[in-house]
């Protein structure tokens, strides 16, 4: 493999990760300049065919056993060898129950060693395991770093070399998914989604049961937000101390965030965290301010669930099944999961609420995607090459999404078709396709933006600790304390980009700038131009 | 002839203690890689501008420190540490002292059960403890909760660890019961060099028991009581598994003790690189701190030696 120079690297910066990091370091003038697009209501787009409050349907949560792998033609190693593979687990590890035996099967010479990690381990064993030279040969990055630092740093190679058949490969992909300076960096190919990135954590989940009871329908079109705040007022009456009307891991920081993100930029603070029309942040914006207030306002309802601030993203999900709130504002990931631990309990989607239950600005999403890097030092390359063209294959995305469910959907349209497919995970998938739009990146614009990423500390207080500062009271002014945040995240920017401009990277805050952003709109190659 | 007299060279001192020396090398090998090493290796990357991974780690100087002291998120947890010390210490000790002088009477003839009872929880890995107890105190559907409302003392649940007023305070509590059973050993261990022909020979003066206990056994006590206080003290800032599982420092910081700030910067940074370097300093600052504590430990434990051979009382 050709060793490329580090400044090759920095010239092809990931997307994805950048957004991340600007999510967590910047902040924006008040009141950005779009408006609330006029767009139909979403949830009367959203609605596939037979998809509703269901039970398990038969097989969807169908595991383990049966998976039959083609042959890929690759030249593998005969002797006995251990593969050591690391990710965050969540899905992954649910379709992994079914693949990594069958892998075994046909070569019994290979054993797959697989860690399932937390993230806080994950940061841990990861870049200890690059520090000592024996990392494992498949590894998922810990938050908080890029796909270019892991290239730039040579923990990564490539995978053009491994996957067999790989241009045949790579070719068979939809549009956008490889994109230079996300997964891609001088020419070559270093990751591929697991799943796309066209979803999100923002739609409004409830028991189906509870909300009947109460009268109350957000399938025929959003809650406005008072409705909303009226509504978890009402299920926890009708509760009466049994259960109450709305529940957030407000013990997680990074779910805060994304809770008052996905409101507010619902709302109109287009781009979420960042304006990319203007380049400035959003967090002091009206939008951020007022949904952090309609959080506050239905606390002091007493409608959230009395120990939120305690709860982390999985106690909170656990929460739900047993009936402890009605209603929670989250994704789909949980499909395959309740399926299995709670086959009784009945819930269904609808578009999170909107201020006038009409109009919404869209969530966005980022170019590319990622999960899985190639050890750099790994010793059996083409083993991991095969297993992970597998996975990124159209007949490999099919059966992860059989195996999944489609909690969560794949960047291969016909994977998506597969049969056992949730008709939940079809119906999140639809408000997921009918609310979300492509996002521009600094990163694909300028790749050299992963040095400004690379010099970024963290903000004390980040986005998501404000918000918990807020909701547990420790902060008092929601306006101010997002207006600091702004200002501090600005100043970090600014920092960032001088401190990369000082080490000779090409970056101007200009670069965050995409004037003619259309936020209604997929932002494709060709706008960048 | 002279010579006959003098003291053995050093040389011969050390020829003579071979075997001591050679049986210590396991031990002194192992405090190098994992006490030594680490200590002088954090004192050099809090000179240093790293993320704990990356080649690039330019040296900074001091600016880490000086960075340090500016950053009022490092003093509010450099206060909660103490804090957390200051109320758990003597909460923790006084509570053990009264029930090692009562399960010290020998006509408890269920002291040892008691005694095993109360050790328990030591043992229990903090991790363990500090999980478990998030489900205990759990406002939904924690045991603590369900006595509380169903007794009628609150009409809503306690979010025992999510909120900021009570956070703190509860993991105190639960580290007061996770470890009360090492100080009442410590106590115990204390008591039996109370004389118990002092002891009777006051009972025969007509001395009730609170004489017994003010007069005899807590002037005996004192020098134990020191060393106790500070042993105890220096555990108190040792309570990284037990905040980072049950609050991991939250909400808003309500519980960042020292530690937990330190593994924040070092590991669990949410956006913006880690920061391995200025962990490292402020590490080096808190065992600055914490080493000024184990130095008037030994100067107390020293002081008590002399109290209690100036009281000639029985080794």
């Amino acid at each position: 493999m050709r060793m490329m120079k580090r400044r090759d690297f920095v010239i092809g910066a990931g997307a994805v990760a950048a957004a991340a990091a600007l999510a967590a370091c910047t902040s924006a003038p008040p009141a950005p300049a779009a408006p609330p697009t006029q767009t139909p209501p979403p949830n009367q787009a959203a609605k596939p065919t037979g998809a509703g409050p269901t039970a398990a349907p038969a097989g969807a949560a169908a595991t383990g056993g049966g998976l039959t792998l083609p042959n890929s033609g690759a030249k593998l190693p005969t002797e006995p060898l251990t593969l050591r593979w690391a990710d965050n687990a969540g899905l992954k590890a649910i379709f992994f129950k079914d693949f990594l035996p069958a892998y075994q099967k046909v070569h019994p010479n290979i054993t797959v060693a697989y860690d399932g990690l937390p993230l806080p381990e994950l940061a841990k064993v990861v870049p200890l395991g690059i520090q000592n030279g024996n990392a494992p040969d498949v590894f998922e990055l810990p938050t908080g770093f890029t796909g270019a630092q892991a290239v730039q740093q040579g923990w990564a190679q490539s995978l053009d070399d491994f996957i067999p058949n790989f241009a045949q490969w790579k070719a068979s992909y939809p549009p956008g998914i490889f994109v230079n300076g996300n997964n891609v960096f001088g020419g070559k190919t270093y990751s591929f989604p697991f799943v796309s990135n066209k979803k999100n954590n923002a739609l409004l989940l409830y028991n189906v049961e509870y909300l009947k009871q109460a009268e109350i329908d957000p399938a025929s079109r959003p809650l406005t937000w008072d409705e909303f705040r009226a509504a978890a007022k009402k299920l926890t009456q009708q509760g009466a101390g049994k259960y109450y009307g709305f529940l957030t891991a407000a013990g997680e920081p990074g779910r805060m965030a994304m809770l008052i993100r996905f409101l507010a930029q619902m709302a109109g603070a287009v781009g979420g965290d960042m304006n990319w029309k203007t380049g400035e942040y959003n967090y002091a914006t009206d939008q951020y301010v007022a949904a952090v207030d309609l959080l506050l306002a239905m606390k002091a309802d007493g409608s959230i669930f009395p120990g939120s601030a305690s709860l982390n993203a999985l106690q909170a999900d656990d929460q739900i099944p047993l009936g402890a709130a009605a209603m929670m504002i989250n994704g789909s990931y949980m499909i395959p999961k309740w399926r299995t631990e709670a086959p009784a309990f009945v819930w269904d989607y609808a578009s999170q609420p909107v201020p006038d239950g009409k109009t919404f600005s869209p969530l966005t999403y980022s170019p590319g995607g990622s999960v899985w890097w190639l050890y750099a030092k790994s010793k059996y390359p083409e083993v991991a090459g095969d297993m992970l063209g597998y996975l990124g294959s159209e007949v490999g995305q099919t059966a992860v999404q059989q195996a999944i469910s489609g909690a969560q959907p794949s960047v291969f349209a016909k994977a998506n078709q597969a049969a056992g497919i949730d008709p939940l995970a079809r119906k999140a998938a639809a408000l997921y396709e009918q609310q979300m739009r492509l996002a521009p990146s600094p990163n694909v614009r300028n790749p050299a933006i992963a040095e400004v990423d690379s010099e970024l500390k963290p903000l004390t207080p980040d986005f998501g600790a404000v918000v918990q500062g807020l909701f547990t009271g420790q902060l008092t002014d929601p306006s101010k304390a997002l207006t600091d945040l702004k200002d501090r995240a600005d100043k970090e920017l600014d920092r960032g980009i001088k401190a990369a401009q000082a080490k000779g990277a090409k970056v101007a805050r200009e670069d965050y700038v995409f004037a003619n952003w259309d936020p209604t709109k997929d932002f494709l190659e060709a706008d960048y131009r | 002839m002279a010579r006959a007299f003098a003291a053995p060279v050093l040389s011969e001192r050390l020829y003579a203690a071979r075997w001591c020396y050679v049986f210590m090398l396991p031990s002194f090998g192992l405090a190098i890689l994992f006490t030594f090493w680490p200590i002088a290796a954090s004192w050099y990357f809090s000179l240093l501008d790293w993320s704990g991974f990356s080649d690039e780690r330019p040296y900074i100087g001091l600016a880490n420190y000086v960075e340090l002291i500016g950053d009022p998120y490092f003093w509010q947890a450099f206060g909660r540490s103490f804090l957390f010390m200051a109320v758990t210490v003597p909460v923790r000790l006084t509570l053990a002292l009264i029930v090692a002088i009562v399960l010290n009477d020998a006509a408890l003839r269920l002291a040892p059960l008691f005694r095993t009872l109360f050790f328990l929880p030591v043992v229990t890995t903090s991790a363990i403890v500090g999980l478990l107890m998030v489900f205990v105190l759990s406002p939904f559907n924690g045991p603590v909760n369900q006595a509380l409302v169903a007794s009628g003392l609150v009409g809503r649940p306690i979010d025992f660890l999510g909120d900021p007023a009570t956070a703190l305070y509860t993991v105190m509590g639960v580290s007061v019961w996770k470890q009360f059973g090492v100080s009442m050993v410590y106590w115990l261990a204390a008591l039996q060099t109370v004389p118990p022909e002092q002891l009777d020979a006051a009972r025969v003066d007509g001395a009730g028991r609170w004489d017994l206990l003010r007069y005899i056994t807590l002037p005996h006590l004192r020098p134990f009581a020191i060393v106790i206080v500070l042993i105890t003290a220096v555990s108190a800032l040792r309570v990284f598994d037990l905040v980072q599982t049950m609050t991991g420092g939250g909400p808003f910081f309500a519980s960042e003790v020292m530690e937990v700030y330190i593994y924040r910067n070092a590991f669990s940074v949410q956006g913006g690189t880690p920061r391995l370097g200025y962990a490292s300093a402020a590490g080096v600052l808190f065992g600055l701190t914490v080493m000024l504590i184990a130095l008037t430990q030994a100067r107390a434990l020293r002081w008590a030696r002399q109290a209690r051979g100036d009281a000639g009382l029985r080794q």
